[in-house]
């Protein structure tokens, strides 16, 4: 980056309560009711036994609290014939969740980064292509990428998960990582250019060291809608690969059954923590990735 | 020597289609997972190991109507041998991609046909073919009432002969501190007591002319069309104040505690009683509407997947007469809180809530089709929608509800 005067502080201003403050906190205090209740609602029924569900009571504490609707969770609920509980859908979706990851962003990364810093023929309508398929609803192209894939012989696999999963990303992570690339100075470039001349070379010593950021906030957007994914996988995923959503809704979807609300809401939260984990853990480095990206350097 | 390779070789042959034989794969592509549909499922899925049947399953949930999910594996090319789907226009698509099987000749010859009721055959034909397995039998308006209630408030409701008496002991039930009955307010639950409150009122023609294949728009003035809409307020105006968007289950479990008498709904409410520890004939009754004149019934139908090689063809109509087989059929009804399809079944094996939806299935006059059978599903949730906003809003006349469904009827079928 470039050596900058020393920074300029702006003195914050001295706290007071005033209208607007007021107005403010109102509005966020709503917004985080808005989401913690529904939440508190699915925790303590998790924990709850369905004789004190049936009686009511949404918001009640637990009677007893019990464990046992997550251990039936994981380990026991059905889906369909196969009453192994979420866990079989777990390692599935870790399954489909690898190469997707990989495949997606090592393509948008290495395209991005072509668009930014290498003179591509046709890279101005090509980005403007690609901005536009960002706009496309995945369900219109559904059916011809179904017989797409079966052309190529890989309908009915993880492949074909992953596959999907990287087409549909690669529009908006390739802008994204294009916009960050072409931030980069373009002396640094021409000098690297200059000294080996490798496209890969370039790549993989100068540009994927200065990624930290921007790939830690694509991973979690990536994780993030991978993970929550249910159009794909059940559609895509033939026998056997229905990721962990395909057996959550399997759960909780009961026609003329009988429904278990403390397990469904265990379910839900389990299917859940995964991108929470990886919220808490690299949360700090998604905001930093975010600013990085949206001031100019 | 010649002889002797030509003789191994047919017995290697033998061999392999023996082995073939002993286990033909079926992908068997449904949408149960509740703890009583898995049961069901396993008693299925063991009578069709024991004839060498492997049972390979895709489960993927979906609500009634057609499914998505079962186009595009069907799109992709690895479409399921056999497959839960209500909707006709589905079977339609499978035989135009020479996809389609008929099962009137299996059913014919094994004579189950003769066993099944009105309803039954009615539900499982298309275009004349019967294309679907039958498995179980729900009625779709049953009256399922708490019998400890009952005695307390000093009322029996096997007494009813029109829905007139039971109106008339409201009161008394009230005054005894129960609410008379309970009802789910969400838009799918209103949609089926309406339906059930036609088959009711109304009868086979009425019923059939509004919910038949091509409605006629002259039933929707018959006074018994109103009647029903009279009857859907009054139950609204006798609802209690928890009744709004109330899951039919949790309903259930207000007649199971004892907070209220009864409940007019799908008997898979027996399914909620018996996981409470209730038992049919001892905690709580089932009868048919007071006054029916029709029972309106649901029949769970799986399709079978044409223009298969031989074995599978031949595994998929196996498997056709396993679930349809007298003993098999019971087992599976009982364990799934449904009644079986056919009208043989040993009336040991049933409790007393099923033995009575198999003598209602006797008179072959008195039953009409679950809508979804025949019925355009624009026009069957216009409907729904007609009856739901009749239901919530009580200064809507029954004029207006009339006048709604005509103009939802020039809106999607003129």
């Amino acid at each position: 980056m470039t050596v900058d005067a020393p920074p300029v502080m702006f003195p914050r201003k001295p706290k007071r309560i005033t209208g607007k403050s007021i107005a403010v906190l109102t509005l966020l205090t709503m917004s985080a009711l808005f989401f913690c209740i529904p939440l508190y609602v699915l925790v303590v029924t998790s924990f709850k036994d369905m004789d004190q569900i049936r009686d009511g009571a949404m918001f009640a504490m637990p009677t007893t609290w019990s464990l046992e609707a997550w251990r039936f969770a994981w380990f026991e609920a059905c889906s369909g014939l196969s009453c192994d509980g979420l866990q079989a859908g777990f390692w599935n979706s870790v399954v489909i969740l690898a190469p997707s990851l990989v495949a997606s962003i090592t393509l948008s990364m290495i395209t991005g980064y072509a668009l930014a810093l290498w003179e591509v023929r046709w890279s101005g309508p090509f980005l403007f292509l690609l901005f536009l398929c960002a706009f496309v609803p995945f369900q219109i192209i559904m059916y011809p990428l179904i017989r797409l894939t079966v052309q190529m012989g890989i309908y009915g696999s993880i492949t074909a998960i992953a596959f999907v999963h990287t087409v549909l990303a690669m529009p908006v992570l390739t802008l994204i990582f294009r916009n960050y690339y072409k931030d980069i100075p373009p002396e640094l470039i021409k000098a690297a250019i200059m000294d080996s001349g490798s496209f890969w070379r370039i790549f993989v010593e100068i540009i994927l060291p200065m990624s930290g950021n921007i790939l830690i906030v694509v991973l979690i957007m990536q994780i993030t809608s991978i993970w929550n994914d249910y159009l794909i996988g059940v559609t895509f995923g033939g026998l056997g690969t229905s990721p962990m959503t395909v057996h959550l809704a399997n759960m909780v979807t009961v026609s003329t059954g009988t429904v278990s609300y403390n397990v469904n809401m265990a379910a839900a939260l389990l299917t859940a923590i995964p991108p929470l984990v990886i919220y808490f853990v690299l949360g700090k480095f998604f905001v930093q990735g975010i600013a990085a990206g949206a001031i100019k350097g | 020597m010649i002889f002797y390779t030509k003789t191994l070789t047919a017995m290697l042959m033998l061999g392999v289609s023996a082995a073939a034989a002993q286990a033909e794969d079926l992908v068997i592509f449904q949408n149960w997972s509740s703890p009583a549909e898995v049961a069901a499922l396993n008693v299925l899925k063991t009578a069709a190991a024991e004839k060498g049947i492997n049972w390979i399953d895709i489960t993927i949930p979906h609500d009634t109507g057609s499914s998505v999910s079962l186009m595009n594996l069907v799109v992709g090319e690895q479409p399921p041998h056999i497959f839960v789907e209500n909707n006709t226009g589905v079977y339609r698509d499978l035989s135009g991609m020479n996809l389609g099987r008929d099962l009137t000749e299996a059913f014919t010859q094994s004579g189950a046909i003769d066993h099944f009721s009105a309803a039954v055959k009615k539900a499982i034909t298309i275009d004349g073919e019967i294309r679907k397995i039958p498995l179980g039998v729900h009625i779709d308006g049953m009256l399922y009432y708490n019998m400890e209630v009952a005695a307390k408030a000093g009322v029996d409701p096997t007494t009813w002969t029109s829905l007139d008496a039971m109106f008339a002991d409201f009161d008394k039930i009230r005054a005894a501190g129960f609410q008379p009955l309970a009802v789910g307010a969400q838009q799918w639950q209103i949609g089926y007591l309406f339906h059930a409150m036609m088959a009711t009122l109304a009868g086979p023609e009425i019923y059939n002319q509004l919910y038949g294949e091509t409605p006629d728009a002259a039933a929707i003035d018959t006074p018994e069309v109103r009647s029903v809409f009279t009857w859907l307020r009054k139950f609204q105006q006798q609802a209690d104040e928890g009744s709004v968007n109330r899951d039919w289950n949790m309903t259930t479990n207000d007649v199971i505690a004892g907070k209220a008498l009864m409940q007019i709904h799908g008997d898979w409410m027996k399914g909620e009683w018996r996981v409470a520890g209730k038992e049919a004939g001892k905690d709580f009754g089932c009868i048919p509407v007071p006054g029916y004149k029709a029972v309106p019934v649901t029949v769970d139908g799986w399709g079978a997947l044409g223009g298969q090689p031989p074995e599978k063809d031949a595994a998929e109509m196996l498997f056709a007469q396993i679930v349809v087989d007298a003993k098999v059929n019971a087992d599976f009804a009982s364990v799934k809180g449904a009644t079986p399809v056919r009208d043989d079944v040993d009336p040991a094996t049933l409790d007393v809530c099923a033995q009575r939806v198999v003598e209602l299935l006797k008179d072959e006059a008195r039953q009409v089709n679950n809508p979804s059978v025949t019925v355009d599903a624009d026009w069957s949730n216009a409907i729904w929608e007609v009856a739901f906003n009749f239901w919530s809003d009580p200064t809507m006349t029954e004029d207006a509800a009339i006048a709604a469904l005509h103009g939802q009827f020039d809106t999607i079928l003129n």
